[in-house]
């Protein structure tokens, strides 16, 4: 044996055996492109509308993501439930996920009213500093590694962006080049992990039996 | 069974549990310890075994109570779903525990 034994490894692999599919991928880079689009649909149809057109859009990425995990990637991967340790682990996650978002929006709506004159470099960097936060936590509590450098990503896109618009005069601060380009590497690193998934693991031949 | 080991040293080899032994079925346990259930296909990828030698390991496990194997309906097919007893978690964790003490106990 190469390898020592490990059971907390081998509960990770499991785990990551399980979600590693690309699909998760493919959503968040769904999520992102909205700041990229966002931009253009709140000049067209204003702030509510344009956000209200993401919700049936997310509706049915998640939809389809739900299907093609349920008909293509689980009859190649399998099935597995996870232990007490696991599901406290998500719990903690939702829990963080939410005290984050709350954080995000309660310093959304304080900076509006406290510092309506704000910079676009300090909005710009309470963005990023946001978005690294909060991809940063799910990554340690997920245990999903690419999620600290898609972290990265999105804390460079504000930046970048305003860098871009200050120095380059790109639109709405630069937001549809770099969280276009982010989502764009998230949802093609999502396809290119899936199309693995489909070369690498064909469907198992099982007997009459067992389906 | 086997005589015991000659070498005082390696007495607790003779305690070890040979059914979670073979490494097929270690690997198996292994999983199953990890997590709460799989299926056949799961164990099958994390294990590299085909579907007749899992089958095999596994009839052999749920003999000696380690496992249940539990079958369901998923729309018209059957399914089955596997999971470590607590006979089989208290074996495993007592194999463990007797391969850690052997291991422990050898000379470098």
């Amino acid at each position: 044996m190469s390898e020592r034994i490990s059971l907390k490894q081998a509960e990770r692999r499991a785990f990551t055996a399980a979600f590693e599919d690309g699909l998760w991928d493919i959503f968040i880079g769904c999520v992102v492109s909205m700041f990229a689009i966002a931009p253009f649909l709140s000049a067209r149809l204003g702030d509510f509308w344009s956000s209200a057109v993401f919700l049936p859009f997310f509706a049915a990425v998640f939809l389809v993501i739900r299907a093609l995990r349920k008909h293509v990637v689980v009859p190649r991967i399998g099935r597995v439930t996870f232990g007490a340790a696991r599901k406290a682990k998500l719990m903690r996650f939702n829990f963080v996920m939410l005290a984050v978002n709350i954080g995000a929006l309660a310093l959304g709506a304080f900076a509006a009213v406290k510092f309506r004159s704000m910079s676009g470099w300090l909005i710009a960097l309470m963005f990023a500093l946001i978005l690294l936060t909060g991809a940063s936590l799910a990554a340690y509590l997920l245990g999903f590694r690419r999620l600290y450098l898609y972290g990265l990503m999105l804390a460079v896109s504000p930046l970048v962006g305003e860098w871009v618009w200050v120095n380059k005069g790109a639109t709405h601060h630069g937001f549809p080049i770099t969280f276009g380009v982010t989502a764009g590497i998230m949802i093609f690193t999502g396809l290119v992990i899936f199309v693995r998934l489909l070369r690498h693991s064909p469907l198992p031949s099982l007997p009459s039996e067992e389906a | 069974m086997a005589e015991p080991p000659q070498d005082p040293r390696l007495h607790p080899l003779a305690d070890i549990d040979r059914l979670i032994h073979a490494s097929p079925r270690l690997m198996v346990l292994t999983y199953l310890y990890v997590v709460e259930s799989a299926d056949y296909v799961f164990l099958m990828r994390m294990t590299g075994m085909t579907w007749g030698n899992l089958s095999t390991h596994l009839s052999k496990l749920e003999e000696a109570g380690y496992i249940a194997m539990e079958k369901e309906f998923r729309g018209k097919k059957p399914h089955t779903i596997i999971h470590l007893t607590k006979e089989g978690r208290a074996a495993f964790r007592e194999y463990k525990k007797s391969m850690q003490r052997v291991l422990d106990d050898l000379p470098d």
